[in-house]
Formats: C-alpha cells, structure tokens, sequence
C-alpha cells in the first residue's frame, strides 16, 4: 500500500498530539490536546468510511468527555493543576523503553497481517447501513441494550459516589429528607421555638 | 495498513502515559488514549475486512468509555472531598 503526503501528515499529528497529551505539565492542556487527538482520529474515521462513527467521536468523545474531564480539573485541582511533580521521579527510562518495546511488539503482530484480496464495499458507513446491524436481534440488538443499561447503571453509581452520606441519610429517614445538610439559622431558630411553646 | 502501525503507537504513548502519570485525572486521560487506539484498530480492520460489525463495536466502545469516565471521575471526586489530593501515590489504603 502506498504511503502519501496526507497519510505521514496525519501520522505525525497524531503521534504528537499523543505525546502532548502524556507530556505537557498543565492538566487543562493536556485534556485540551486529548480533544485535538480526538479530531485528528475523527478525520481518520472519514477517510476510512466510517462517518457515522466519526460524527458520534466528536459528539460524544471530544464534546461530552473531553468536557466532564476539563470540568472536574477545574472543579477539583484549579489551583493545583499545574502539576509540576506530576511525572514518575524514579524509572521514566523504563517506562519509556517498556513503552517503546510494546510499540515494537504491536507493529510486528499488525504487519502480520494480510488483508484479503477482494473486499465488500462499506458504503461510507453511514447510518442507514448501520442502524440494520445495531437492531438485528441476530447481531447486536442485546449488546445494545446492555450498553443502555450499563450507562443507566454508570449514571447512578456516579450519582451515589458523589454524596454517598446524604443519599443513605435520605433514604434510611424519609421523614427527614437532608439529615446531612448543615441547618440554616433559620431553621434553628424555628426549631427552638417550637421546643419553647411546647 | 498505516493505520494499524499508527493505532500501535498510539496504544504506546497512552501505555506510557499511565506508567508516568501520578495523578487520577490524568492517568484517566492516557487510558482514554488507549481506547482511542483500540478503536481506530478495529476501524482499520473494518476498512481492510469490508465489514460493518467492526464500527458497531466502535460505538459500543465509545458508550463504554462514557459509563467509565462518569464512574471514574466520581470516584475521583470522591476521594479528593475526602483526602484533598488525587495523586495515586498518596492513596496508599489498598497497598496493604
């Protein structure tokens, strides 16, 4: 197969969005880079006939992810988010080689590989070829269905994990829905009332 | 072809990045990295087979790097209410 001008271009875009990604020190621009990552790889979808799925990686990957994770950095760490010990201090060269050894490894296993000499078409991968796949109870239907319930499942374990007290707290005292809630003075007051007319 | 080489790569640098990284949220973003990888694979391998299947489980991945990355980053949030850090050095409860 040959290589082209666009197809080295697009190599090293990727290759050196990665890299910032693992490299750069400030975490907002790293996520920042993984969305450029993601857009590299959503050209390469288009231009491997995949658009439907190139079209839901820059929906849901570089919109809905890219901006959870930049929300919970800035949420969680923006005073601290320039991470300036952040990278192993013992051992990098390890695991760069470890990492430039897996490299190795994976290319000889993929260039293995021999493509069959006559391929269906694909179509350009859009949804009307791939909507019959994804409801076939013969192919995919139940795996789709378990995703829906797995993201379900994944909605109220992130739920719960945020205020696990309060939520066993309201659960377990129905008649006193935020037990956890500090009080308002207001409320106090009104408290001490009633203990006082009684 | 290309393709494949450029995903392994890409498996590598997000392999990397979770060797070096100490911090929750940025380990988290090299292992997205490597989802990545996986699925520009099976895209390959889609173009190379002229098969559908392979981008159907491409979305499959993609719904699943969702649930992970709600899951995990309410763990994170979790335990940085609780410990004010989110670097894996400092949590050290499950070394035993």
């Amino acid at each position: 197969m040959s290589v082209g001008f666009w197809e080295i271009f697009a190599l090293l875009l990727l290759v050196g969005t990665g890299l910032a990604v693992v490299r750069l020190q400030n975490a907002v621009h790293a996520a920042l880079a993984l969305i450029a990552n993601f857009l590299v790889v959503a050209g390469l979808y288009v231009a491997l006939e995949a658009r439907f799925v190139a079209m839901i990686q820059i929906i849901v990957y570089a919109g809905a992810i890219v901006v959870l994770f930049l929300f919970v950095i800035m949420l969680l760490s923006a005073a601290n988010a320039n991470v300036g010990q952040d990278l192993l201090p013992r051992l990098p060269w390890v695991a760069g080689l470890g990492a430039l050894g897996l490299a190795g490894v994976l290319t000889f296993a993929v260039t293995r590989f021999q493509p069959p000499a006559e391929v269906p078409a694909l179509g350009g991968g859009l949804p009307q070829a791939l909507g019959p796949l994804l409801y076939d109870p013969e192919k995919w239907l139940y795996a789709l269905l378990a995703v829906g319930f797995l993201l379900l499942v994944a909605t109220v374990a992130a739920v719960v994990l945020i205020e696990p007290e309060r939520i066993i707290a309201a659960t377990s005292h129905p008649a006193h829905p935020h037990p956890a809630e500090p009080r308002s003075p207001d409320a106090a007051q009104k408290d001490e009332r009633v203990v006082t007319k009684r | 072809m290309i393709w494949l080489i450029a995903s392994a790569l890409l498996f590598s640098i997000g392999a990397y990045g979770v060797l070096t990284r100490r911090t929750a949220i940025l380990m988290f973003l090299s292992i997205e990295l490597m989802l990545n990888a996986a699925a520009l694979s099976l895209i390959s391998f889609s173009k190379l087979l002229g098969s559908l299947d392979a981008q159907v489980v491409v979305l499959f991945i993609i719904a699943i790097a969702a649930a992970e990355v709600a899951v995990g980053l309410g763990l994170i949030v979790a335990i940085f209410r609780r410990r004010e850090t989110t670097s894996v050095d400092e949590l050290r409860q499950l070394r035993g």
